[in-house]
């Protein structure tokens, strides 16, 4: 595509312009000396054309928007959208290549790691639904598909097990990546779960890996990868019910605090926003809150002491286990069985009075 | 453009996303990274622009030939046709992480010129897309910018500056805009819920600008029911009915008349895509004097139901091939894409076997 041989590659060609990256003002630009005479310029803005170098074989592709500008004896092209890292370019005067010029990659070292991956639980139930990953610092998008899978204990990639989606969910610091499990297989009588069957296989151990060419932000590479691995139980086809959890209830008096144990794991994105504590005047209580290993378990310590009470444990009936199912409904339910029916769509209450 | 509520100002787009046109000219665009929708006045010509079939090669080359990157620079998030002119208008997302810029992107009908259409000092309209269940989530993510973004704070002897974001966010995954209202497709990164939101439009302040949400679920072979997200959608037969595909892959049909805000609403499922196959676009169009659905997935051709069968179709209660036949010749294999271009032609984002990507357009009489 490009005649190499017209270019010479310390920037200067026959025709005489010599073209290099600098600066102008505060922006990037391409500089040309050496085009030809002052009413060059009013010309030069029809024969100064800048291509991406892998869009010159399409012959008919638009050149880049921008704009020319003189700056004292020489011509600079301004980018409309800024040069990307990485990138080579073609720089054409009159139809003609002058010169290839390759937008210097930022060479950093790789910083950049998992921190963790949830569900923190160490079995999960076979109809599990929904993992998170946690990066260290914001990472790049479109990347999940290839660098996020589940494997077997063999090493041999689960084929299908993951949702396949162009809609990645990231949170807005783009650093916690939610990875769904294909619904589609999971959901009972659907043609998927017919012909393919569960993601998961009871009794049968997975890894869920990240592995280290999934590129955050910058565009560099994880510092190293990073896996979790899971024992797969049965299925888990009931409502969170709040009714079946334990409470520690702390005394009257102190800051001690409200210890809440789950019946099963639950979300790890869910539980953190869907508990809170309401105290006699129909006030939040005001404290630190934390999820237990494993997400079996939620405390709350008070920033003041408690009072007689009573309170109550809030939950939004949202809260989801580790297969979807939440307070309010069963993940997929059975119609035919009246405790799979949904329960109403408000908060649920758990009353307590500090002993 | 007053009578629409907009602005002059700047659609200041986080991200590509989703695009459709509503009344008037006015497309709406989703910036999935601020939980927002504009609607902007693209300032179309507004005449038809031409006729017949278009077709663009290397559409993302091209794109990103404008844009200064390479075609795996580009990543085009959505189409629209203008409903006047027929030029095709482009959600792109151009570069990756930190260089990541959205861009709309204009291409001329009549000479397949390729433009960015500008989004400052333009007329607008925004809409937050608030996530309605929890408005009292205060779990944000706390990191250090790279830039000046964010706040200063001083802890000690130190000043930093710290950037929060919440955590939990809600991605659109489809719009389309029916009798004064902007309906909303999303996917949260939390909770598995069924949400299709319902914004009037113009835009109103306060609480009713996010819209009432809907709920719909759907039923398997009359046995289980799940309210899984809406992937992507059509309204078809006037704006009466709609079609939406779930992530978890049924095809199901319910009447807009229906949804009200509080009371449940149930699909009817008209076709399954089968395993490993997911749903990606639709399209409704006329042939024959008869409409038809055009649905792209991503592992058959595209399928065609017609909207005689979705009327006569009894929910399905046992395992049945889709209905309608897949269009499975080679030709309309790759397509992730689909808009009317004009009563004639469907227009097609492809991807070819070398991951190229064509604009082309299929004649709705041979479909």
């Amino acid at each position: 595509m490009v005649n190499r041989s017209e270019v010479d590659w310390n920037g200067a060609n026959r025709s005489g312009v010599a073209v290099s990256w600098s600066r102008h003002g505060e922006a990037d630009c391409i500089r040309l000396a050496g085009l030809a005479g002052p009413a060059g310029l009013a010309s030069c803005a029809q024969e100064v054309r800048i291509h991406p170098a892998t869009a010159v074989a399409l012959r008919t592709a638009p050149p880049m928007a921008g704009r020319l500008l003189r700056d004292g004896p020489d011509t600079c092209f301004l980018p409309r959208f800024p040069f990307l890292d990485g990138t080579a370019y073609i720089v054409t005067v009159d139809g003609a290549v002058v010169a290839e010029l390759t937008r210097a990659r930022a060479d950093e070292a790789a910083t950049t790691e998992v921190l963790a991956i949830h569900p923190s639980a160490a079995t999960v139930p076979r109809n599990l639904l929904r993992c998170y990953v946690w990066f260290s610092a914001p990472m790049s998008e479109g990347q999940a598909a290839a660098h996020v899978r589940l494997v077997d204990d063999a090493g041999e990639v689960l084929a299908g097990a993951l949702l396949a989606t162009e809609h990645e969910l990231w949170d807005a610091g783009r650093r916690r990546l939610t990875v769904l499990l294909d619904p589609a297989r999971i959901k009972r009588g659907l043609a998927p779960h017919r012909e393919a069957g569960y993601p998961l296989r009871s009794g049968a151990p997975f890894r869920l890996v990240v592995d280290d060419g999934f590129r955050d932000a910058r565009g560099r590479r994880q510092r190293v990868g990073a896996e979790r691995r899971y024992q797969v139980a049965g299925d888990e086809r009931r409502h969170v019910d709040p009714q079946a959890w334990t409470l520690r209830v702390p005394r009257a008096g102190t800051a001690d605090p409200l210890e809440v144990g789950f019946d099963r794991p639950l979300d790890h994105g869910l539980v953190a926003r869907c508990l809170r504590v309401v105290g006699p005047e129909g006030r939040p209580v005001d404290g630190v809150a934390d999820v237990g290993a494993e997400e079996r378990s939620w405390r709350l310590v008070p920033r003041h002491g408690w009072a007689a009470g009573p309170y109550r444990l809030v939950v939004d009936p949202v809260l989801e286990d580790l297969a979807g199912n939440s307070v309010g409904r069963v993940f997929d339910r059975e119609l035919a069985r009246p405790t799979d029916d949904p329960r109403g769509a408000g908060p649920v209450a758990v009353m307590f009075h500090p002993g | 453009m007053t009578e629409y509520g907009l602005r002059v100002g700047r659609a200041e787009l986080g991200s590509a996303g989703p695009i459709t046109f509503g009344p008037a000219g006015i497309l709406f665009l989703a910036d999935n990274a601020a939980a927002t929708v504009f609607a902007v006045d693209v300032n179309d010509p507004g005449r038809p622009a031409g006729a017949g079939p278009f077709e663009l090669a290397d559409v993302d080359g091209r794109v990103g030939s404008l844009l200064g990157g390479d075609a795996a620079d580009i990543a085009i998030r959505d189409l629209a046709v203008h409903p006047d002119s027929g030029n095709i208008y482009l959600s792109v997302q151009r570069g990756h992480g930190e260089q990541a810029q959205a861009v709309l992107v204009r291409i001329d009908r009549a000479d397949a010129s390729i433009s960015d259409v500008p989004l400052t000092d333009v007329p607008v309209a925004a809409v937050t897309i608030a996530d309605a269940p929890a408005p009292d989530d205060e779990r944000v993510d706390v990191i250090l910018p790279l830039g000046d973004e964010g706040e200063q704070i001083t802890v000690g002897s130190r000043t930093i500056r710290i950037l929060r974001r919440p955590i939990r966010t809600s991605t659109i995954t489809d719009m389309a805009y029916v009798d004064g209202a902007l309906l909303v497709a999303g996917l949260s990164n939390e909770e598995f819920s069924s949400k299709l939101r319902r914004i009037p439009f113009p835009f109103t302040d306060g609480a009713g600008a996010a819209g009432n949400n809907l709920e719909i679920f759907h039923v398997s072979h009359g046995k289980w029911e799940t309210a899984a997200p809406i992937r992507t959608f059509v309204p078809y037969d006037g704006g009466r009915a709609i079609l939406a595909s779930y992530t978890c892959t049924p095809v199901v049909h319910f009447p807009l008349a229906e949804l009200a805000p509080g009371t449940k609403t149930v699909g009817r499922t008209v076709a399954e895509l089968g395993a490993m196959n997911q749903p990606l676009d639709m399209v409704s169009f006329v042939q024959g004097g008869e409409e038809y659905l055009l649905v792209a997935n991503t592992s058959h051709g595209l399928i065609k139901i017609a909207r005689r069968d979705i009327d006569a179709q009894a929910p399905l209660t046992e395992p049945t091939e889709p209905v309608g036949v897949p269009r499975e010749t080679a030709d309309l294999q790759g397509i992730t894409r689909l808009a009317n271009l004009d009563g004639e032609h469907v227009l097609a984002l492809q991807t070819d076997p070398e991951g190229r990507r064509h604009l082309r357009s299929l004649k709705s009489a041979s479909l």
